[in-house]
């Protein structure tokens, strides 16, 4: 055995890449709940790609069999219903964790030097999920889905000059057909995927180089011990895995409680209009975006003018990516931070949710004023990071763990 | 800080945040409760029966087979057979497609009646509960009839044989002063007024009003079966899932306690 593992080892770097990324890979020894979310999302991944491939199957990616083969899956396939509905509960949540992993960066400065690309290839897999979501949306062919993608599609009219043939280029007709399911299928099933396996892959190794931060935002490699090693640090197995899976223990009894009893989510996972077929000759009474997009849908809304929303909604994702370079403080971590920070990171997180919500339900005028108050809260949030942290006097982070 | 969160939930608070849903029964307001009951068999067997003698002949169940929904319902196939299926060709693994062909059925009532296996995932079982209820005499209607709930609802009201002739009348209500309590005069008896729009029976049917009610329950708990057959297994399943992971979590956590003890 040990001859051939040595044949092995010889030629590809296991054990040093086992080691390196895995066993001895160090890892802070104090954080806090906030840093399990990763570990999540990389578990909801899983759970997408292998239901993925189960749904797969039996699906038909055609305009008349699309929606049947789904109540196929539910009805006559076995357990097809226990697959296609821990991918529907998986969509969400995989969203959930990774807004919450997105916010622990912003809380506690995860993007500030020297983990800069960190944050940038987790934001691309962020928008490349956004887009991930949206094709696979529109694969039941129900009438969320089509007029869903009515709307989306329809944003890339708004663009002067090219916008109408490149709708048609979208959807590969000259309204949502058999033919964009079929090429919306080969995305989200292979493209979209594979790009995101890259990414997750690209986002642990560059984390890896520079070493996973910290709720009190210090360095730890500043003390190390006659080894190299940090000394406020633990090896990732076993520690950190434990911790992970207590982590990962609770998050699939939620997950379960929901995939088991509460799947719709009170038409938040599942919207009650994606259980009627695709109809062109009929408009839901209101459409609204899965929960995941709804802020950006708020922003668009609130907007008067079509190309107008969709720079407000794009620039809204787009200036996430720069955030490594906005933020001007001495200290990484919120606990340090001045009263500004402090003040505009809850006003952000309030108008975020607030937009989440107004994304879901009918306009009102009063609606739409806030809205648009939410939407100057959020971008201000960014503008005005510069002033803000540069201004403010922080306290001093400690000197370890 | 607290001013803040204090403005904003105060916006939060105001109703007219949150009025601009239409009601979720139509004109009728809120849906009368409804709770199914997937383990009465005896119930949705009584359903199955009222669904394929008054609304298969129109609405089809076309992503439900007849053999699936024997076998759940514990009916033996014979009787299915003999009793609810009317044609000779059709085997227990057939999808219940319907008989009625589209093209007729669109030139016969402007629209051709809609599939139903979803109907309760699509709208809710209130929904459908309260719907089948609310049908009213409206002779400026094609079929004389209309819906509270989906007022214009272009289907005639097959069972009303069975409820009797219900119309539209008035009736005495009590009036509401703006602090919510009910006005009263010196005399301290409530002081009502004439409101419309209230559903009453005109002329009895077959049935008394509580038998109709128990007869609509069936059939929509029926309903909620055929929208989701797999759903009594998936609640049944679920709660040793949840187990499972409940004791998962619990020895993880007491392996992550042993040994944290080493770097604390």
């Amino acid at each position: 055995m040990n001859t051939v593992f040595k044949w092995f080892n010889d030629r590809l770097p296991i054990v040093n890449t086992f080691e390196r990324h895995l066993s001895k890979h160090p890892v802070p020894k104090k954080v806090n709940f906030w840093y399990l979310f990763g570990a999540l999302a990389s578990v909801v991944l899983i759970i997408q790609i292998i239901s993925g491939i189960w749904l797969m199957m039996p699906y038909q990616n055609t305009e008349e069999g699309a929606f049947s083969s789904i109540e196929f899956i539910m009805r006559d396939v076995d357990y097809g219903w226990v697959i296609r509905y821990m991918h529907t509960t998986g969509a969400s949540m995989f969203f959930a964790v990774v807004y919450l992993h997105m916010f622990r960066g912003l809380l506690y400065g995860s993007y500030k030097k020297p983990r800069e690309l960190v944050w940038i290839f987790g934001m691309t897999i962020y928008l490349v999920m956004m887009a991930e979501g949206f094709l696979g949306y529109v694969l039941p062919y129900g009438q969320m889905s089509y007029w869903g993608a009515q709307v989306i599609i329809s944003l890339f009219g708004a663009i002067p000059y090219i916008g109408e043939s490149l709708e048609v280029w979208v959807r590969g007709d000259y309204y949502i057909s058999g033919s964009t399911v079929s090429r919306f299928f080969a995305l989200h099933v292979v493209a979209l995927p594979l790009m995101l396996i890259a990414l997750v892959f690209m986002h642990l190794v560059a984390l890896h180089e520079v070493g996973a931060g910290n709720p009190e935002g210090i360095d730890i490699e500043e003390h190390l011990d006659q080894d190299g090693v940090p000394l406020d640090s633990v090896p990732f197995f076993p520690y950190k895995v434990l911790n992970a899976l207590v982590g990962i223990g609770v998050f699939m009894t939620v997950f379960s409680i929901i995939m088991f009893f509460f799947p719709e989510a009170g038409g938040y996972f599942i919207e009650k209009a994606n259980f009627e077929e695709a109809n062109p000759l009929s408009t839901p009474e209101h459409i609204a975006p899965v929960w995941y997009y709804s802020p950006y849908y708020a922003m668009l809304r609130a907007v008067p003018d079509k190309l107008g929303g969709l720079i407000v909604m794009a620039g809204a994702i787009a200036i996430l990516f720069v955030v490594p370079w906005l933020d001007r403080s001495k200290v990484n971590s919120i606990r340090y931070k001045g009263i500004f920070s402090k003040i505009a990171i809850s006003l952000f997180a309030i108008s975020f949710l607030t937009l989440g919500y107004l994304g879901t339900v009918p306009v009102t005028e009063l609606r739409t004023l806030m809205s648009v108050i939410c939407t100057a809260i959020y971008f201000l949030f960014f503008f005005l990071m510069p002033i803000y942290t540069s201004l403010e006097s922080t306290k001093q982070p400690p000197e370890r763990l | 800080m607290i001013k803040i969160f204090i403005i904003i939930f105060s916006i939060y608070s105001a109703p007219i945040v949150f009025s601009a849903e239409s009601a979720p029964c139509g004109d009728y307001g809120e849906c009368d409760d409804y709770s199914y009951d997937l383990y009465n068999n005896e119930s949705l067997q009584k359903g199955l029966a009222t669904y394929i003698n008054y609304c298969y002949g129109c609405h089809s169940l076309k992503y439900s087979r007849w053999g699936r929904i024997a076998a759940d319902l514990e009916i033996p196939e014979e009787i299915l057979f003999e009793n609810l299926i009317f044609n000779q060709e059709t085997k227990p693994g057939d999808l219940m497609t319907g008989s009625m062909i589209k093209r007729n059925a669109e030139e016969w009532f402007g629209v051709a009646p809609p599939d139903l296996t979803l109907v309760t995932r699509s709208h809710s079982p209130e929904w459908v509960y309260t719907y089948l209820r609310t049908f009213y005499e409206d002779d400026s209607k094609q079929y004389g009839v209309n819906n509270l709930v989906y007022p214009g609802a272009a289907m005639p009201n097959v069972l009303s044989h069975l409820q009797g002739k219900q119309v539209l009348g008035c009736k005495e209500v009590p009036v509401i002063a703006s602090n919510g309590g009910v006005k009263r005069d010196e005399n301290r008896n409530d002081i009502t007024e004439e409101k419309c729009g209230y559903l009453k029976i005109k002329e009895s049917g077959e049935l008394t009003q509580a038998g109709f009610d128990s007869l609509i329950y069936d059939l929509t708990n029926f309903l909620v079966y055929v929208g989701e057959p797999a759903k009594r297994d998936r609640e049944r399943i679920g709660w040793y899932v949840i187990f499972f992971f409940i004791t998962f979590t619990a020895l993880s956590f007491l392996l992550y306690r042993e040994y944290q003890k080493d770097y604390h």
